[in-house]
């Protein structure tokens, strides 16, 4: 019965050999091309063994045999390695030293009889006439062992993919984990004496299962077709080459882990920096914290100045125990040159716009008449517009700032009491929250924008504005309704087209800056046609907390 | 057999086919079957089993696995060979081209498959056979695979390079054809086993330059050598000529000395007649495909003309 299965194991292995082989270069192929090739070799030279005539011939094969026997173990912790990425480890180096106690078993199997090292001598004929041949020695024991923990070093990086979201991946990882456990398994429980009838070592016999394993990895989950390899390298790539920087410390402050970026920020070299205090190396000017808070760094001074902002975040094992933390260094420099070139030109613009107007309005005030009091009109909207551009740049300045936020209900009141004393002849309705909230500053100008827009172009008799407020367990939203002509449609697609021309452009910059002020503050606002006349704006924004502030001014 | 496939060209005539009374389905399902033959190199399976029916008659060997191991293995390298000269043959051969990137995952796993079970009965004939089996394979490699230009570039297919790609085919299937039913019979080699050696080895060779004229274009674009690209057409003809009146008088000479029987020697010689008359028509034929299929079909008039003059049937 073993000689047919042993056949049956060959066919199956030289199948999946070839298959493997057609799949080069594939990672992990070559090197299963070689785990069949050897698990097929030992099944040959088993059956050459079992139908040998003589017993020197059966020793021979059983000798021969050992080259397949050597050759799985490398070629399955090679597979292991280059099929999950990890080819790194594959240098010629380590492939050699992998190779030394393989070569050194292959030549104490051909050379048994000279030291006894590793025996291999005839034990007897069964009743078929089949030589059985007995193997053993100390040696034996150091092989099967080298065997045994090259097996699981393999299967340690595939036992990954079990778990991975990929269905191939999973099938693949599983198929290859039974292929290689079964004949292990199998070569343990005879080592252990679990078959002393059984005449013969039963591992080539499992290869048949072995095979049919890894046919169904190649054939049924695409083990070439869809390959985990570039994942786990990805990961170590994205590391290293992205553009933000990442240092990983331990629970200790002990820096364990460091990209590329990271060292040329801070003028490190990335081995001297690893084991090293973090708060050496990273000099920030408070104890950091993790509850998404954010410190600017600078690095260097002058003009070769740098600025980053630094994040930290917690890393926890499965009991949510802290392992160490991550901190991401974020190139802000251009945005904080931006943003002080834009302040500057919006200062010296602004005034000289209120200078000029200034002159022209006392021009103005020496005439009289319907001429001069346009002139005064105009100019006071011209104020008015650079007005706007500094709460542009007041947004974005006041978010960033913004560590504390403040009371929704406060700023919302801030709001209208504004509006009522700017528009006198709007009738002013607030519904408050149930319950008060925590939101970012920044929504101070979306709500003041769209509070006097709803009041500006309100031009009927009857004119209403409402403002209402409800809270839920992470968002605000924000309905400001009003009675007055609507909003013109074409105002509103040049706002979703997100860009102007100098033919295509929106009136003012009122719903620029709701647009933009929404953005920054990673909400989002819809505007409806309110019935019979007028608009439902409802801008929608993160919350930062429940209820109010312990010690706000608002 | 040859290493090229030799499917009929596309006919483009407009006369009334001569199938025009038969039912459509069953010229479809007929002209199905033929491509399924030809594409996939089938045909060469059955050529290649008669080859080594033919040693077993000729050196007068018992019936053994070796015509079903060296059927298996015709299979598996032919078909192989047709995956991965797909993108190649799209110049010359494009239905088959087509045939076989459409079914390649049918045709890759069918041929693992059968090279696998060749080599489980081929443990069954011994060491020998095993390694008698494994030659086509390995051959192959040298011969077609990127394995060899892969390890440096002064190694390129020696599918490239003149002679050496015949030679190398013609060497691994006279030695599978001719070795294994010597092998699982465990008989020895004998100056007739040399002989029909020889006969199988250059007439494996003519036959894979035959299907060369067809393909010289195609050849010559993606830079394999052959006797038609390197030396023409005529002078491949003068050459192929050549060959078989060697082989002629070899056959000659061996039966003269005594080591081949008449019977032998008539079915070669009459084989090596039909050979001649099929190396005329190289380059001067409409449909260069049928003349390589006739050039393998030549096995099997040897072999029944061997049956008819041993046996008596």
């Amino acid at each position: 019965m073993a000689v047919p299965l042993l056949i049956g194991s060959v066919a199956i292995g030289a199948s999946a050999a070839i298959l493997a082989w057609r799949a080069r270069p594939n990672p992990g192929a070559t090197p299963l091309v070689w785990l069949l090739i050897g698990q097929s070799w030992w099944s040959t030279c088993i059956v050459f063994s079992l139908s040998a005539g003589t017993a020197a011939e059966a020793v021979f094969w059983t000798k021969a045999g050992w080259i397949g026997v050597m050759t799985v173990p490398v070629a399955w912790i090679l597979f292991s390695l280059e099929y999950t990425g990890r080819d790194g480890y594959l240098t010629r180096r380590n492939v050699a030293l992998l190779a030394v106690l393989p070569a050194l078993t292959v030549v104490l199997a051909v050379t048994e009889e000279y030291h006894g090292l590793l025996y291999i001598r005839e034990a007897g004929v069964t009743a078929r006439g089949s030589v059985l041949v007995d193997q053993g020695g100390i040696w034996y024991t150091v092989a099967a062992g080298y065997t045994y923990l090259l097996g699981v070093l393999g299967i340690v990086p595939i036992l990954g993919l079990l778990s991975s979201g990929a269905t191939a991946f999973r099938g693949q990882s599983a198929a290859l984990i039974l292929g290689v456990t079964t004949p292990w398994a199998t070569n343990v429980l005879y080592n252990m004496g679990a078959f002393p009838n059984v005449g013969i070592d039963p591992t080539p016999i499992a290869f048949a299962i072995s095979g049919v394993a890894y046919l169904g990895a190649i054939d049924r989950f695409r083990m070439f077709g869809a390959n985990p390899a570039p994942a786990w390298r990805a990961k170590q790539f994205l590391f290293d080459h992205i553009h933000e920087g990442f240092i990983v410390v331990d629970g200790h402050d002990t820096i364990v882990e460091m990209n590329r970026a990271a060292a040329e920020t801070l003028g490190v070299d990335v081995d001297r920096a690893l084991g090293s205090p973090g708060s050496d190396v990273l000099p920030l000017s408070e104890p950091f914290r993790t509850d998404g808070e954010r410190e600017l760094l600078t690095v260097g001074t002058g003009s070769a100045s740098r600025s980053y902002d630094v994040g930290v975040s917690e890393l926890t094992d499965r009991r949510g125990e802290t392992l160490g933390y991550v901190f991401t260094l974020h190139d802000v420099t251009r945005y904080l040159q931006q943003q002080q070139r834009l302040k500057v030109l919006n200062r010296v613009l602004r005034h000289n716009i209120r200078t000029e107007t200034n002159i022209i309005q006392g021009y103005a005030e020496r005439t009289s008449g319907e001429t001069a009091e346009t002139i005064t009109q105009r100019t006071a909207r011209i104020v008015e517009i650079s007005e706007k551009g500094r709460d542009a740049i007041d947004l974005f300045e006041d978010t960033v700032n913004d560590r504390a936020g403040t009371s929704l209900a406060g700023l919302l009141e801030r709001s209208l009491a504004d509006a009522r004393d700017a528009f006198p002849a709007v009738e002013f309705e607030f519904q408050r929250p149930d319950e008060d909230a925590v939101v970012s500053e920044g929504l101070s100008v979306v709500v003041d924008n769209l509070v006097e827009n709803a009041a500006l172009h309100n031009d009927g008799e009857d004119q209403r504005v409402t403002v209402a407020a409800d809270v839920d367990d992470d968002r605000v939203r924000i309905r400001i309704v009003d009675n007055g002509p609507g909003i013109d449609d074409y105002e509103l697609d040049v706002l979703n087209s997100g860009t102007e021309t100098p033919l295509r452009h929106a009136s003012g910059l009122g719903l620029w800056l709701v647009k933009w002020g929404t953005e920054v503050i990673d909400g989002s606002v819809t505007f409806e046609d309110n019935d019979p006349t007028g608009t439902v704006v409802t801008a929608t924004v993160p919350l930062r907390r429940r209820g109010g502030l312990p010690h706000h001014n608002a | 057999m040859a290493s090229k496939t030799n499917e009929p060209p596309v006919s483009t005539d407009a006369a009334v086919p001569w199938h025009a009374d038969v039912p459509e389905s069953v010229v479809d399902v007929g002209y199905r079957v033929r491509d399924v033959l030809t594409y996939s190199s089938t045909y060469l399976v059955f050529i290649a089993m008669i080859e080594v029916l033919t040693v077993h008659l000729v050196l007068s060997l018992p019936l053994n696995p070796a015509p079903i191991v060296v059927g298996l293995v015709t299979f598996a390298v032919y078909a192989g060979d047709r995956i991965a000269d797909a993108a190649d043959d799209e110049m010359s051969s494009p239905e088959r081209s087509a045939f076989v990137t459409r079914h390649r995952t049918l045709l890759s796993v069918l041929t693992a498959i059968t090279y696998g079970l060749a080599v489980a009965l081929a443990l069954t004939g011994g060491p020998i056979a095993l390694a008698i089996t494994l030659l086509p394979g390995g051959f192959w490699i040298l011969y077609a695979s990127d394995w060899l230009p892969s390890l440096g570039s002064h190694f390129k297919r020696l599918k490239r390079v003149l002679i050496v790609n015949s030679t190398i085919v013609a060497s691994a299937w006279a030695i599978a054809v001719v070795g294994l039913p010597i092998a699982f019979a465990e008989a020895s080699v004998t100056p007739l086993a040399a002989v029909v050696f020889v006969y199988f080895l250059v007439d494996t060779f003519v036959n894979t330059e035959i299907p060369n004229v067809r393909d010289v274009e195609a050849d010559a674009a993606v830079g394999v050598s052959t006797l038609p690209v390197a030396f023409g057409i005529r002078r491949t003809r003068r050459i192929l000529y050549g060959l078989d009146l060697a082989l002629v008088a070899f056959v000659v000479i061996a039966f003269s000395v005594g080591i081949l029987t008449a019977a032998a020697a008539a079915a070669i010689l009459v084989g090596l007649g039909y050979a001649l008359v099929l190396a005329w028509f190289v380059g001067r034929n409409a449909a260069p495909g049928r003349l390589a299929i006739a050039g393998e079909a030549k096995h099997l008039v040897v072999f029944a003309l061997l049956l008819v003059f041993t046996t008596g049937i």
